[in-house]
């Protein structure tokens, strides 16, 4: 039990207190709100260039090699080779971040098909389970074996090498450099080739 | 001395023996198909954390060393590359890989819809063989090709798939009217259809006469080399040239005949042309 004299002390001290507290306050105060804009746009122009680092650093750490001397019966143009190699190399990119973000934006686009059912369920199991996966220093080295004779689809043999880390939450719980190697079915869309098929294999 | 000695080899002893009974191991299947069900082996005692890391799967769950993991079919659906993972004091790892089974389903691209006849290499088509979840199947099996128009069969050929593909190219058929393609894999089977057309005219011939309003001019019905009748709707440009300068008509072939009527009051030659097919050439006299 607190006696009420030591309560009306304790409440005159409080006040006190918080007076001086203010009133040291005020030219802080002052200042924050002569500063704040300026601060936010600090603040929002760091997030913005971090953001913009960071995926910068995600596509840059996706290396892509594309041979096409192998695909037939149709031939692959030099420009059909680089559309190829651009939007391979991003899908690459959007599903690392889908894996260890657990989330569906960056599927849309590079992915259609049979491949985006399974990454999108990859996804919906990893945020129920709370497991997360990191691709870093992806090394692809890829060949085309078949490229149909409309140009509607192709097909690629992907030697790939990374870095794979499996996260429980925070924790990691498995941390290896792997090679695996993948099939890979991709049609071109209206402005881009998709996956419409990724699959892993051990060997060709 | 010789005492703590012994303190310590038992105290060592004990340790050893209480790591051996937990260590953990895990085996997992040497080979295994989508769909089918599976199992984890693990060795040790006590309590472990599994994961189930692939294609469409991340699972965790609760296991008890010692006893064998089920993987349930669902679990594995999708072929490729997966990871088990076995956590109890440390983490162990192995990774194993789900094929495709049995053929369920064939993917069948045809091109184009519609192709003059006698064309060489004109006629492509690729077929995909898929299991019942839609995994690629790359283990050769033999594509049944066809192409038939009217019960005729125009093209058969049984193709072996490479990486999972097989494909076809040949030279369109001789008469007009749609052919059927099909693609066929055990009792699996995808149909497709095209539309032969006529290809460029043979022998465009023309005629003309005066009338009160001009000159009409026809031609005779259109036929290409191997004896089909072009289309409704293939172009033929009549072309007029007299006193008054050159004139130009485009008429649409209707029921393989192509008419025209062309405004010259004096002496006009008139020819006819179409796609890169020309006609012969006629005169008409002037309006008396």
């Amino acid at each position: 039990m607190i006696p009420a004299k030591m309560i009306s002390a304790n409440t005159i001290s409080a006040k006190t207190i918080s007076a001086k507290l203010i009133a040291a306050k005020m030219p802080s105060e002052i200042t924050r709100s002569k500063f704040a804009p300026r601060f936010y746009l600090f603040v929002a122009g760091i997030l913005f260039f971090a953001s913009a680092i960071n995926s910068f650093a995600a596509d840059a750490s996706v290396q892509v090699q594309l041979e096409v001397k192998k695909a037939g019966p149709r031939a692959v143009e030099d420009l059909t080779q680089r559309g190829i190699l651009r939007d391979y190399r991003l899908a690459w990119t959007s599903m690392a971040q889908a894996f260890e973000f657990n989330t569906f934006d960056p599927l849309e686009g590079p992915f259609s098909g049979e491949a985006k059912r399974w990454l999108r369920q990859t996804v919906t199991s990893q945020q129920q389970s709370g497991l997360s996966r990191r691709y870093t220093n992806q090394n692809h080295h890829v060949d085309a074996v078949f490229y149909s004779p409309e140009g509607d689809v192709i097909e690629l043999h992907d030697t790939a090498q990374y870095h794979l880390q499996i996260l429980d939450g925070s924790k990691s719980i498995d941390d290896q450099d792997v090679t695996v190697r993948y099939v890979v079915l991709m049609t071109p869309g209206a402005d881009r080739w998709t996956i419409r098929q990724l699959q892993a294999v051990p060997q060709f | 001395m010789l005492r703590r000695f012994k303190i310590f080899a038992l105290i060592y002893f004990a340790a050893t023996w209480a790591g051996l009974c937990s260590a953990q191991d895990l085996r997992v299947p040497g080979s295994a198909s989508a769909g089918a069900e599976t199992t984890v082996s693990t060795t040790g005692s006590g309590k472990a954390t599994f994961y189930l890391v692939g294609p469409g799967a991340s699972r965790k769950s609760d296991v008890t060393l010692g006893e064998d993991i089920h993987l349930s079919a669902q679990d594995m659906q999708t072929a490729g590359r997966y990871l088990a993972i076995l956590c109890a004091d440390t983490c162990h790892s192995s990774a194993f890989y789900v094929s495709a089974g049995k053929p369920a389903s064939l993917s069948f691209i045809v091109h184009p819809s519609r192709v003059p006849v006698a064309l060489n290499d004109a006629v492509s088509g690729v077929a995909f063989p898929f299991d019942q979840y839609r995994n690629l199947v790359l283990t050769p099996v033999n594509v049944n090709f066809q192409l038939t128009a009217k019960d005729t069969s125009l093209f058969s050929r049984a193709v072996r798939t490479q990486n999972g593909i097989a494909w076809f190219r040949t030279t369109s058929g001789k008469s007009a009217g749609p052919v059927r393609i099909t693609a066929s894999l055990d009792d699996l089977t995808a149909q497709r259809a095209l539309q032969q057309v006529a290809s460029d005219p043979c022998n465009l011939r023309i005629t003309g006469q005066r009338t009160k309003i001009g000159i009409l001019v026809q031609t005779e019905p259109v036929h290409d080399c191997a004896g089909n009748v072009l289309p409704d709707g293939t172009i033929v440009t009549f072309t007029a040239t007299g006193q008054d300068g050159k004139d130009t008509v485009d008429a649409p072939i209707k029921q393989g005949i192509a008419r025209a009527q062309m405004d010259s009051a004096g002496a006009t030659t008139i020819s006819a042309a179409s796609g890169v097919v020309m006609g012969n050439e006629i005169r008409v006299g002037a309006q008396p």
